[in-house]
């Protein structure tokens, strides 16, 4: 579960970063680089969040 | 227009540092107070920071400087600036009958109950289309210009509603039979073919 925490974390950080380069210019590709780029980070890092929040069957097991 | 950016970037940096703390710390998941940190830091602050920085970016996308971002728009912005006013959208933008940081959208957007909707939707096909596909040359556009938009801000105003000419087909203009565009009306817009041919207006600074 940590390695997930931290995987999900680090994603997030490209994500925000993603987003705060992406609103130093107002063009349509900084648009899009946060659209495509910023999203796409962002969703898998709270994806991976989200699941690792499911217990594993072994823990499940165990109880 | 600075305040929402701050904001933005507050959030972003304060989601930042709340996800440092738990990635370089996974063990204060461990707790209680530990698993509502990384609840906050990992799902509630970045989807908050990523939903203002969405609202941001629509914001920023109805100003004119986004919309000539693309190479292609250029021309069409340099026509903004012709020195005659017959064309409409140079006589609109130079006299500030539309607010200049908002030209292109303020006249390219329905004044429908979706309007807002549909021009972000066709901006990001126009995005996909420059980027993907062929652009056409000349830009067309989707449909013939809705008197709708002219009324948006025409209608009721007193030159607008006293001239003879107008009042004398008001019915036809409201109604959209006739459009403000037909030839012999206001029927000139953005001369892109023709801006090596027209003298341009040099705003003092």
């Amino acid at each position: 579960m940590r390695r997930k925490l931290r995987i999900s974390g680090i994603l997030l950080i490209f994500g925000l970063v993603i987003e705060a380069l992406s609103l130093c210019w107002n063009s349509a590709i900084s648009f899009m680089s946060f659209a495509v780029f910023g999203g796409m980070f962002f969703a898998v890092g709270i994806l991976l969040f989200l699941y690792s929040l499911v217990p594993s069957g072994a823990y499940l097991n165990n109880n | 227009m600075m305040f929402p950016s701050t904001v933005v970037f507050f959030l972003i940096g304060a989601s930042i540092l709340l996800i440092l703390v738990v990635v370089i710390r996974p063990s204060i998941t461990a707790s209680r107070e530990g698993k509502i940190l990384a609840f906050l830091a990992l799902f509630i602050v970045p989807l908050v920071a990523a939903g203002v920085g969405a609202s941001e970016h629509m914001e920023r996308s109805e100003q004119t400087q986004f919309c000539l971002s693309c190479h292609i728009m250029e021309p069409y912005g340099r026509s903004l600036y012709v020195d005659d006013p017959s064309y409409i959208p140079a006589a609109h933008f130079q006299n500030h009958r539309v607010p200049a940081d908002k030209a292109c959208y303020t006249c390219h957007t329905d004044y429908a109950m979706f309007g807002t909707i549909q021009a972000k939707l066709n901006g990001l096909h126009h995005v996909y289309v420059y980027w993907f596909g062929t652009p056409m040359h000349p830009i067309r556009l989707y449909h013939p210009y809705n008197n709708r938009e002219c009324l948006h801000c025409h209608a009721g105003a007193r030159s607008f509603e006293d001239s003879p000419t107008h009042t004398a087909m008001m019915s036809d203009l409201k109604s959209n039979k006739l459009s403000c565009t037909t030839s012999g009306c206001h029927d000139t817009f953005h001369p892109v073919d023709k801006l090596g041919q027209v003298k341009f207006w040099k705003p003092t600074e």
